[in-house]
């Protein structure tokens, strides 16, 4: 059974059909990127995905269960969680507060602070713990933010350009991160542009072009497809 | 003959509630379009127009003349305001609309010092016209036509002039205008002098038609505030449409039940609203844009 | 024994992340203080001593509001609104059912009750309805004008509930104090000293237990949401619940000074709801520093003693400066006065041990 599945989800704007019949499917245990040109809906895709936007038709199934409609806690609550692409932290507070806002609903007292010293490690940020969230780096906050998503111990994990703004260094981590979480047994579904990234940690690859599904494959079958690589070329050679 | 004497009677009742919701709401809408913030001024900017038209019309100036210098000197007090201090605060919004509350109060208790607890009035002109034995106040049917070209104005200003298509703009897209390397500065600066100055229009417009105070903008700012909260961010798509509907809702309480009944079924009205339509009614035009 | 230790984890939340002062420097400053405010009576006439207790009753209002406010991100402007609520539901209850058996204590949670469910309904359709911080405020605002307008012209003999005539713009008076069953002859609480030791009481209770409910789990959400409620949904936290629970205590809040006002100068008036009245607790609190429950406190009490002062001027006068207080700073202080002035001069002294070490 797959862990996310959407079936001929549609979403317009106004006249706009951002996302267009959409049928996506991902199996648990797959770390999957989303890739496309700007505008071709991956974000609204997250965006229902997540509960931000409910479709104007279709169905999105998680583990089985027809979460088409449910608010965005109540997927949280399920299992999904989310990286944003703009850092979503609680700058005012600290580094460890934020982390225990994500962990305090399930763990508390001692395991809760032994959770939240592990996540540090994972994260590098042991020396930033008592720092205010705002006053991390870029690269940092993003970290800081995957800890969150992460802390909710997450089936389904959603990265939405985790390396954006990233130093080649800082990605390549992200990506050992990433390959890390997976090893434990969680899926991923990242949108991303940076096609070593993809390559580093994707399984499969699913091409969204003017919100419908164009292209869905391996890496390797992606790269070799000439119709994705028109597409890119059209616009600004991105791949 | 009844129906059509009754029909006619609560058109003119709506129409004045029309007349009344758009002239105290447009200088709001407009500044929160802009700059998403409401101005808690709003009230003592109508009153500065009330105020000043007055006093205009005892010297003697002609009435419409009076009316627009109570409109152009709201305005300039608007923009020396905005440079003097919510220019400092355009990354705090929130901020801004509690410094505006402060200005708010020293407006009002500066004018009860500096003028006392009432201005002479001017009583309003015109007098009246009788429709099917009731008599209704041909000023109020000034008040509405007034409206409307309120609207056709700012309409001819956004979509006719150059601050106007940056104004709407940015309105659409915030920081579009900043993206543009426009002088958003100067911009946002002509939007609050535009903000009040329409609200003293409303004032010099509303000042022959009731008691002078120094709190009598509290009177306007709930009716500017509902307007706002349902029509949402853009003036021709949300305000004037709220303006109407608010109106049609409010002269079906009003006759049934009074005026307060008529204010007080508005606000409920409206808290409802925001329940079904957290975006206001722009949004729901514009089917939650992105 | 579990009791002992869920009363001890209650109390460390005495101390946390969300509130100023800790250790035993700052809690011997707060015992201090506290003796000071409790041997004042021995000090001063009976009279002053009541009209003092004055202060007490509006701070309650202004922590409610520091809640929602400062810790929860919500403009709330019509907290008068709750205020007069209450003050008018304390006197129609006490007013028709008198002050025997202790019922005025009754009324004081009853009232207070009354308004928080007042809020509860006015925040359900204003939270799930999801609307945005300035919205937020408006509404707010326009439900205390409505109500002050609407109280204003309840002149009439018709308008009354039992026995209490709500009596429009002149108010609603003559409704018993708080008083105290005792045998061998009720105790009442005028305005006098152990009105203000009930009061003081009452507030030190209020403020601690608040202290405990922002560094509780609910408090670190409640501020979560502030930064960025979008990433506390994307938590698992159903945000709408957690705004609505911070509005409705502290709109009980603003309630119970309202009752607690009432009670003190047996009086209520629809202007307690008008647009000055409700821009007072947005001063005291923004100046004050609305983030910190202490700062909140401190310079409520600060700022009103300072209005007190100015209003043997005229009132006006010192609403003006009330504003220019208020216009001031928020743009130079925006954690208030208290925080801005203590960084500026933690900074003063940085500066000076930097010079000293060169």
């Amino acid at each position: 059974m797959a862990i996310l599945q959407t079936r001929g989800l549609d979403k317009w704007f106004g006249g706009l059909h951002v996302t267009d019949n959409v049928d996506f499917s991902m199996q648990p245990g797959e770390v999957h990127c989303l890739i496309g040109p700007n505008g071709a809906g991956k974000s609204t895709f997250f965006r229902l995905v997540l509960g931000e936007h409910l479709p104007n038709g279709g169905a999105i199934l998680y583990d089985g269960a027809d979460i088409t409609r449910a608010k965005s806690y109540q997927r949280i609550r399920r299992g999904i969680s989310v990286k944003f692409q703009v850092p979503g932290i609680f700058k005012a507070l600290k580094v460890r507060q934020n982390l225990q806002i994500a962990l305090q609903d399930h763990l508390s007292g001692h395991s809760l602070n032994e959770e939240i010293d592990r996540l540090l490690e994972f994260l590098k940020l042991k020396d930033a713990a008592g720092q205010l969230a705002g006053s991390l780096s870029h690269g940092q906050k993003q970290w800081l933010e995957i800890g969150m998503a992460i802390a909710l111990k997450p089936k389904l994990l959603l990265l939405d350009e985790p390396t954006a703004g990233m130093t080649p260094d800082e990605t390549h981590a992200t990506g050992e991160m990433v390959q890390a979480l997976n090893a434990d047994g969680v899926s991923v579904l990242a949108v991303e542009h940076d096609m070593a990234f993809v390559r580093q940690i994707a399984q499969r690859v699913t091409v969204l072009h003017f919100g419908r599904v164009f292209a869905q494959g391996t890496i390797d079958e992606i790269v070799a497809d000439e119709r994705v690589a028109a597409i890119y070329l059209g616009e600004t050679g991105h791949a | 003959m009844d129906f059509l004497s009754s029909l006619f009677s609560f058109a003119y009742q709506a129409g004045d509630a029309f007349a009344f919701l758009v002239l105290s709401a447009c200088g709001l809408a407009v500044i929160f379009g802009m700059m998403g913030v409401i101005n808690l001024a709003h009230g003592e900017f109508i009153l500065c127009g009330a105020y000043v038209s007055t006093s205009a019309t005892h010297l003697g100036v002609p009435l419409p003349v009076s009316i627009l210098l109570g409109t152009l000197v709201a305005g300039a007090v608007g923009m020396l305001l905005e440079r003097a201090i919510i220019r400092h605060l355009y990354d705090r919004p929130l901020d801004t609309i509690v410094v505006t509350w402060g200005v708010s109060m020293i407006a009002t208790q500066g004018t009860l010092i500096l003028l006392g607890s009432t201005m002479q009035g001017t009583g309003t002109p015109f007098g009246s016209i009788e429709v099917g034995g009731y008599g209704y106040s041909v000023y109020r049917l000034v008040l509405m036509a007034a409206a409307v070209a309120t609207l056709a104005v700012l309409w001819l200003i956004f979509t006719r002039t150059r601050f106007g298509i940056l104004a709407r703009a940015t309105i659409q897209v915030p920081h579009i205008a900043e993206a543009l390397g426009v002088n958003t500065s100067l911009v946002y600066s002509l939007t609050f002098g535009l903000g009040a100055g329409l609200a003293g229009l409303c004032g010099g417009l509303y000042a022959p038609t009731m008691t002078l105070v120094p709190t009598m903008g509290s009177a306007f700012v709930v009716e500017a505030f509902v307007t706002v909260v349902v029509g949402g961010a853009d003036i021709f798509l949300g305000t004037a449409p709220a303006a109407a509907i608010l109106a049609v809702v409010k002269a079906a309480l009003t006759s049934w039940e009074g005026q307060l009944a008529g204010q007080i079924g508005l606000l409920v009205a409206v808290i409802i609203v925001i329940r079904v339509l957290p975006r206001g009614l722009t949004g729901f035009i514009l089917r939650e844009r992105a | 024994m579990p009791s002992h230790s869920s009363l001890g984890s209650a109390l460390r939340l005495l101390e946390g992340p969300q509130t100023l002062g800790k250790g035993p420097a700052f809690w011997s400053g707060f015992v201090v203080v506290l003796a000071l405010a409790c041997i004042y009576p021995l000090f001063a006439d009976g009279y002053d001593v009541g009209n003092n207790v004055y202060f007490f009753n509006w701070a309650f209002m202004a922590l409610g509001l520091s809640l929602i406010w400062g810790y929860g991100g919500a403009l709330s402007f019509g907290q008068t609104a709750f205020f007069g609520v209450a003050g008018y539901a304390y006197g129609v209850l006490t007013i028709n059912f008198g002050d025997a058996y202790g019922f005025t204590f009754v009324s004081l949670v009853l009232a207070t009750l009354i308004a928080a469910l007042f809020a509860a309904v006015l925040g359900y359709f204003l939270f799930f309805g999801r609307i945005s911080g300035v919205f937020l405020g408006i509404v707010t605002l326009s439900v205390t004008l409505v109500l002050e307008r609407f109280m204003s012209q309840t002149a009439g003999p018709e308008w009354h509930i039992g026995s209490a005539r709500l009596n429009g713009f002149n108010g609603m008076g003559n409704m018993p104090s708080l008083t105290i069953p005792w045998p061998g002859g009720d105790v009442v609480l005028y305005p006098d000293v152990p009105l203000y030791y009930l009061t003081l009481a009452l507030l030190v209770l209020v403020y601690l237990a608040l202290r405990m409910v922002v560094n509780s789990r609910f408090g670190n959400v409640l501020v979560a949401i502030r930064e960025n409620p979008q990433r506390a949904e994307m938590l698992g936290y159903d945000i709408r619940r957690y705004q609505l629970g911070g509005f409705v205590v502290g709109s009980a809040l603003a309630g119970l000074s309202g009752v607690l006002y009432t009670a003190w100068g047996n009086y209520i008036t629809p202007s307690s709801m008008g647009m000055t009245q409700a821009a007072l607790p947005i001063v005291w609190v923004a100046v004050g520093g609305r983030s910190d429950l202490t700062t909140t406190l401190l310079g409520t009490l600060l700022v009103l003693a300072g209005f007190q002062a100015l209003t043997i001027y005229g009132s006006q006068y010192a609403l003006v400066a009330m504003g220019f207080l208020l216009v001031v700073t928020v743009p130079a202080a925006p954690s208030g006065i208290i925080i801005g002035i203590g960084s500026l001069f933690s900074r003063g002294l940085k500066r000076r041990k930097a010079r000293e070490a060169r």
